[in-house]
């Protein structure tokens, strides 16, 4: 009984313990870049309702965010403009285009002729209520988890631009999920703010980028006047949990 | 163990616990406190450890295969078609409006968040009320979502007696014009202090409908029983103005607590008058005395407290005028020699009430006397002339004039009986359940129309064939007055009613025939009365200034000899009297079905989801004498002869004791059944009883929850029932309270002092407890300030440096450091702050079975301690002091919690924040175990979404209504099952408050400097929170402001100063945990003269014994302060 085992069974703990270690590697891996939102969210890009066009409005108009998304500097959610915001302009310009169809039918609701022009108490109805139509299903593409309390105001007043999340809109035919948002994505600029502040009148010029001189690398520009306006306004933004978790 | 503790108790005699269990020392007792979590809290019920491994491998394959939920579910976001002014989706708005009830409308300010009501606050327009609200105020928004109200209007069908068919609100409208056609329509109401109801009533009465009005726990009647007894048609309400008041003496009138109306108001002034920051206001400080036969929280305040039977209230008061008028010289001789014959009986107690007379004739002109409602007219009209004779009408107390009395259930029965009815309404209330001593079946027969407006179907429906769903307040148009009669207020709705109601003015104006909407009549209304202010401004400032009348005229003393009848005999404890109360939960039974209500502790009795018929220790001792099965009293642990624990003959169940059912009766036909629960305090022949709970149609919530006392309610609604007999069931119920958790004992966890020691020592409390003896916590940094402490958090004796808590990109310290800081001596214990607690952070309601396992969610613990005279044996005292204190985290700077967590879920944050990262949170439930002070909770269900009674079934459980996920602060996350929560201080308006400070002071330079905002400076003052713009949800809902809150940085803050008050002191602070909340020690204010005066108070009497067992004479703290100070 003293050979019962062949000699190659001695590699065996090595083997298991090699195949362990590539196999949890390979699990870690697989998940850190599957599994995570820079994979998983970032190019998400649904079909809209209404084709809205970003680059048009945005870019080529030159339409300012704030035009729209009017709570963005006020407060924590950066809204998504009520069909009244839309049909101030296409009252006028494209009144018929079937593709505003769905706004039109939100604006109106149950307004008879339509016109455009609403007579007085003709936007109330019988209760006092504004006399509106089914709300435009606009689908999320954005969106932090339910114990993420993300306030765009703070943000946006503190000179932090929209593009910094958000990407080139101006430059979104249709959107999409730019950005991962992942906990490390807020962390990152959290703990340098300086890389991305900017004046607070060129927060929703999402073309700007800092002029540096020639032979200096943007980058540093940007470095130094962040930290200039860092120092400034004093922001200093948190890094623990009570900052975004409520 | 067990030995060591039977020699303590005998020896000592425990003077300082929370229940009779831990009085006794029960072994069950002592072995739950050991435990430290209660039993079954930390359990897996019925399913056992391996069982549930082999049930989950299952799952724990499948999950595996379960890989769908790659892409998150598509969402979308709806915005308005025409979004409505002044809305901005994700920033709340604030509307002042006022919640409508018989003891005046009380002016609120309302939070929506995008049309949603979700937090009610008291509006500070009001000056008696100062932003305070009452518990039942805070708890109101969730009946707005209550899942059991009524969603439409509702027709008894024709086939079918049993079966209702729903009604459209057009038919309603139609029904009832035509109803009104016919004519002989009477409608009985519940009672309001609506000024628009009251003007549509009087139109309505010209028409010729039957108006009459009815509540069973009519606080308006003690006005009418006075304006009759001196002879006016109108009713003479009493208003203390206790802001003035240096005496007040109580006469079973629980003026701060839920039985008598204007206890906001009451509870801020006599507060006020008890603050104490130095020795002069001490000095100042008012002193209360009260006599009860119940134990209410007035009676914790007080500081010198008589227990009495209600029924003996007549002699007391005679007897006390007497004095009085003997000391103030009013009235001849004969006049007092009658008085004090009336109060002849009381002559055991005549000291007491002489040198109280005396006090009060010291301070004549701010001394006060208060009669409970309940007590009979006589009370009334002596309490009026000796507050004349004390020259304090005008000045501590208003009598004022109010409207004649409208016609009650007495002219309704008599117009039914002479078949002038011939279609009832019934406006509100549930008078079927409420006065059940009519003959409900017989009347209605005689009547062919039946209408019930109500909130929801009740005991009142059910003798109607028409139930027309009533819209909540938040959802109506209405005006009323406050009690006080100082203030008109408007009601404004928030949202358009959720569904198909009616509000209650909305009927009236329908059978008026009157097409304006409620809207435009109280505007109508409003613009009436005043011509300078528009109703905007009205609507904004949510109060209108009014000037009531005041009565004042003297009556004679021979008026008081119109009272011949005999006194009252004095129940003995065979002939026992009961005192019918509202419910701490459900006032009358209109808050049964509303879970915040149900599930929050009562004050005193700490009773949840439940009412007792509450007994005295001393009827508790005759009962078990005559029936020794009853297990009333757990006998303290005695060691028989073998050494063997002895047994006891108290029943227990899971380590609660089980409370005796027992029958009351005054006749055959008026008796109730209820458990008995023995509470000390009460006057040793007194049962209080509750009337409110025990309803038989109610909604999911108020299902089986407690006894219905109102069959013991006669015809006269008269609240003292005397001549009761007590008959035990043999049957047994267990009460869900929660009063013997966490149990702190003996230990100086309370501290108080008399006011007299407080002028002597300001720094009384500093001397007591664990860590005045030991080596100071900072060592040499004692001294240094509290910015300084807060912010690095020196090392102190402590051989471990302190964590840092500045994050390593951090250049700053945190802004702010904030703590709170919590005065015991202004709280009264009315527990409105864990109400509006649990309405601000969305905690859940887990249900009288989780309550019993110790698993209540409340984020507040309001504890309560008694404590007695000095006191041997097992013998339970009657006469005792009552402690409050409201627990909650303490965010230590040290945190036990902290350091035991295994993934970093709970740390600190720079500002001195415990904070709780739930979704890091992997439930092992070590910090709660490492908490000294026991306030974090545990999700052990998914209370938020699965009912009640499903929790068990796991995932499988039904799912719970989403109406009120409506009503939830959307600024808090909902928690889910596993994790762990506790206090936040409130984080969500923490961060608010600093963004808009930033953001404001941002766009102010921006705006100054017209650049592009570059070169703004900001210094660190800009960008700080002023002191007192963050109230945390408890602070702001407090009447007597007995919390405050704000950043130790700075040291003009009104919380640094109050942690610089010597009165200040650190619970369990030996344990260096150094935390953030701290205490001001409680005051108390007794006389001298008083035959049960004591030195010290009783808590800290007994600190004293059992920190110097060897000494025991009174004062010998003195010595002690002396010792600590050579440590």
């Amino acid at each position: 009984m003293r050979n019962l085992f062949p000699r190659w069974v001695n590699t065996i703990p090595v083997k298991v313990i090699l195949s362990l270690g590539i196999i949890g590697g390979t699990v870690t891996a697989g998940i850190t870049y599957y599994a995570t939102p820079k994979y998983t969210r970032v190019g998400y890009q649904p079909t809209q309702p209404v084709s809205y066009d970003h680059s048009f409005h945005a870019g080529q108009l030159g339409l300012d965010c704030r035009y729209c998304h009017h709570g963005v500097d006020k407060s924590s959610h950066a809204n998504i403009p009520s069909a009244n915001v839309c049909m101030s302009c296409h009252k006028n310009i494209k009144a018929d285009s079937p593709l505003l169809a769905p706004i039109r039918d939100s604006y109106f609701g149950e307004d008879e002729n339509k016109d455009g022009k609403l007579s007085e108490g003709e936007d109330l109805n019988d209760d006092g209520i504004l006399n509106e139509g089914p709300s435009v299903p606009w689908v999320r593409i954005h969106k932090a988890p339910d114990y993420v309390y993300f306030n765009h105001a703070i943000h946006v007043n503190r000179g932090v631009s929209c593009v910094e999340c958000h990407g080139r809109i101006d430059q979104m035919e249709v959107v999409h999920h730019d950005k991962p948002l992942s906990m490390a994505f807020c962390l990152e600029c959290h703990r340098n703010p300086e890389k991305s502040l900017r004046p607070m009148n060129e927060v929703t010029n999402l073309a700007w980028s800092i002029a540096s001189k020639e032979e200096e690398d943007s980058h540093i520009t940007q470095f130094h006047a962040g930290l200039d306006i860092k120092n400034k306004w004093g922001v200093n933004p948190p890094l623990s949990c009570t900052g975004c978790h409520r | 163990m067990i030995k060591q503790v039977t020699e303590e108790t005998l020896e000592n005699g425990k003077r300082y616990w929370k229940s009779l269990d831990d009085l006794a020392c029960k072994p069950s007792f002592k072995n739950w406190v050991e435990r430290e979590f209660p039993e079954g809290a930390s359990m897996l019920e019925g399913v056992q450890r391996r069982g549930f491994m082999k049930l989950m491998a299952a799952s724990f394959g499948l999950a595996g295969l379960g890989m769908t939920g790659c892409r998150r579910p598509e969402h979308t976001i709806l915005p308005y078609g025409k979004s409505p002014e002044e809305l901005i989706p994700g920033v709340p708005n604030y509307y002042a409006t006022s919640m409508p009830s018989a003891q005046g409308h009380t002016p609120l300010i309302v939070e929506s968040h995008e049309g949603r009501p979700t937090k009610i606050e008291g509006n500070p327009s009001y000056i008696p009320n100062g932003g305070g609200t009452s518990i039942y105020a805070q708890a109101s928004v969730l009946d707005l979502y209550d899942p059991d109200r009524s969603k439409s209007s509702l027709k008894r069908s024709n086939e079918n007696e049993d079966s209702w068919d729903v009604i459209s609100s057009d038919q309603v409208k139609e029904d009832l014009v035509n109803l009104m056609k016919e004519g002989k329509v009477a409608i009985l109401a519940e009672k309001s202090s609506s000024t628009a109801r009251k003007a549509l009533s009087e139109l309505l009465i010209e028409k010729g409908v039957i108006w009459t009005e009815h509540e069973a726990i009519d606080l308006t009647s003690p006005e009418y029983k006075l304006g009759n007894a001196i002879g006016t048609d109108s009713g003479l309400r009493l208003i203390p103005n206790l802001g003035k008041a240096s005496r007040v003496l109580s006469l079973d009138c629980d003026f701060l607590g839920n039985r008598e109306p204007f206890s906001l108001a009451n509870t801020r002034a006599l507060m006020k008058g008890r603050k104490v920051l130095s020795a002069k206001d001490a000095k100042k400080m008012n002193r209360l005395y009260s006599v009860e036969s119940d134990l209410t929280i007035t009676g914790g305040v007080a500081d010198h407290r008589l227990r009495l039977e209600s029924s003996q209230f007549i002699a007391f008061t005679n007897l006390l005028a007497a004095e009085i008028f003997t000391i103030r010289k009013s009235g001849s001789k004969a006049e007092i020699t009658r008085l004090q014959e009336r109060g002849n009986v009381l002559k055991t107690h005549a000291k007491w009430i002489r040198e109280c007379a005396v006090d009060l004739c010291s301070k004549h002109k701010s001394s006060v006397i208060l009669p409970g409602g309940h007590l009979p007219a006589e009370v009334h009209l002596l309490c009026y002339a000796i507050n004349q004779a004390l020259g304090c009408i005008g000045r501590t107390v208003q009598y004022q004039v109010t409207d004649k009395p409208a016609s009650n259930l007495l002219s309704l029965q008599q117009a039914i009986g002479k078949d002038n009815v011939k279609t009832l309404i019934f406006l509100g209330g549930n008078p079927v359940h409420n006065a059940s001593s009519l003959d409900w079946g017989n009347l209605s027969d005689k009547i062919s129309n039946k209408i019930h407006l109500g909130d929801s179907v009740n005991e009142t429906t059910s003798i109607c064939d028409y139930h027309i769903g009533q819209s909540h307040y938040l959802e109506s148009w209405d005006e009323g007055e406050t009690w006080d009669g100082t203030g008109i207020v408007p009601v404004q709705p928030l949202l358009a009613p959720l569904f198909e109601t009616m509000a209650d003015l909305e009927l009236l104006q329908l059978l008026l025939g009157s097409s304006q909407n409620t809207h435009d009549f109280v505007k109508s209304l409003q613009e009436k009365r005043s011509s300078t202010d528009s109703y905007e401004d009205f609507l904004r400032l949510g109060v209108e200034k009014q000037i009531p009348t005041y009565y004042s005229k003297e009556i004679p003393l021979s008026e008081l000899s119109k009272y011949k009848e005999q006194i009252p005999k004095p129940p003995t404890l065979d002939n026992l009297e009961v005192l019918l109360i509202p419910d701490f939960h459900a006032w009358d039974g209109r808050y049964a079905n509303n879970g915040w209500m149900q599930e929050c502790p009562d004050p005193i009795s700490k009773l949840t989801w439940d009412n007792a018929l509450l007994i005295s220790p001393a009827l508790a001792k005759t009962l078990e004498e005559k029936y020794p099965s009853l297990g009333l009293i757990p006998e303290p642990t005695m060691l028989n002869k073998n050494g063997e624990i002895a047994p006891d003959a108290a029943n227990f169940d899971h380590g609660k004791q089980k409370a005796p059912i027992v029958t009351l009766s005054i006749s055959e036909n008026q008796t109730i059944e209820g458990p008995l629960y023995v509470q000390p305090g009460l006057a040793d022949c007194s049962i209080i009883a509750t009337l409110g709970l025990g309803r038989t149609e109610v909604g999911r919530v108020g299902n089986g929850t407690g006894y219905n006392a109102y069959p013991l309610l006669g015809n006269n609604f008269d609240r003292i029932v005397s001549n009761v007999s007590i008959e035990p069931t043999g049957e047994f119920e267990t009460l869900a309270n929660v009063q013997e958790h966490w149990s702190m004992e003996g230990r100086a966890i309370v501290r108080e002092g008399n006011a007299e020691e407080y002028i002597s020592d300001e720094a009384f409390a500093s001397h007591m407890g664990a860590e005045s003896h030991s080596p100071k916590i900072w060592g040499k940094d004692q001294e240094a300030d509290l910015k300084f402490k807060a912010q690095t958090t020196p090392r102190g004796n402590s051989s471990y440096e302190h964590p840092d808590h500045n994050y390593e990109k951090s250049e700053t310290p945190g802004l702010h450091q904030w703590g709170m800081a919590i005065d015991l001596n202004q709280c009264t214990g009315c527990s409105a702050c864990v109400v509006a607690c649990q309405s601000e952070n969305n905690i859940p309601i887990v249900g009288k079975d989780q309550v019993l396992r110790g698993r209540e969610m409340h984020w507040i613990r309001l504890d309560r301690y008694f404590s007695s005279t000095a006191r041997d044996g097992a013998e339970l005292p009657s006469d005792v002091q009552v402690s409050f204190q409201g627990v909650a985290c303490m965010h230590c700077e040290t945190a036990p919690c902290e350091t035991v967590c295994p993934v970093n879920a709970t740390v600190h944050d720079e500002e001195g924040l415990n904070a709780m990262a739930y979704n890091r949170c992997v439930g092992t439930r070590y910090c709660a175990n490492n908490c000294p002070y026991k306030v974090r909770r545990f999700n052990f269900f998914d209370w938020n979404k699965r009912q009640t009674d499903e929790l068990y079934k796991g995932p499988l459980g039904k799912k719970n209504d989403p109406l009120p996920d409506m009503g939830k602060n959307p600024d808090v996350t909902v928690r889910m099952r596993g994790v762990m929560e506790k206090c936040t201080y409130c984080v969500q308006r923490i961060q608010e408050s600093k963004i808009q400070v930033k953001v404001k002071a941002q766009r102010n330079a921006l705006l100054s400097t017209g650049k592009d905002g570059a070169d703004i400076e900001l210094s660190n003052e800009d960008i700080k929170v002023p002191d007192g713009t963050i109230k945390t949800a408890c602070q702001q809902v407090c009447p007597s402001d007995s919390i405050s809150f704000g950043d130790l940085s700075d040291p003009e803050s009104e919380v640094s100063k109050l942690k610089n008050n010597p009165r200040d002191y650190s619970v369990l602070g030996y344990l260096n945990t150094r935390p953030r909340t701290t205490f001001l020690a409680k005051v108390r204010n007794p006389n001298h003269s008083m035959p049960d005066f004591a030195s010290s108070p009783h808590a800290a009497r007994e600190y004293h014994d059992k920190a110097h067992p060897t000494h025991h004479e009174e004062g010998d703290h003195d010595n002690h302060a002396k010792e600590g100070e050579k440590h």
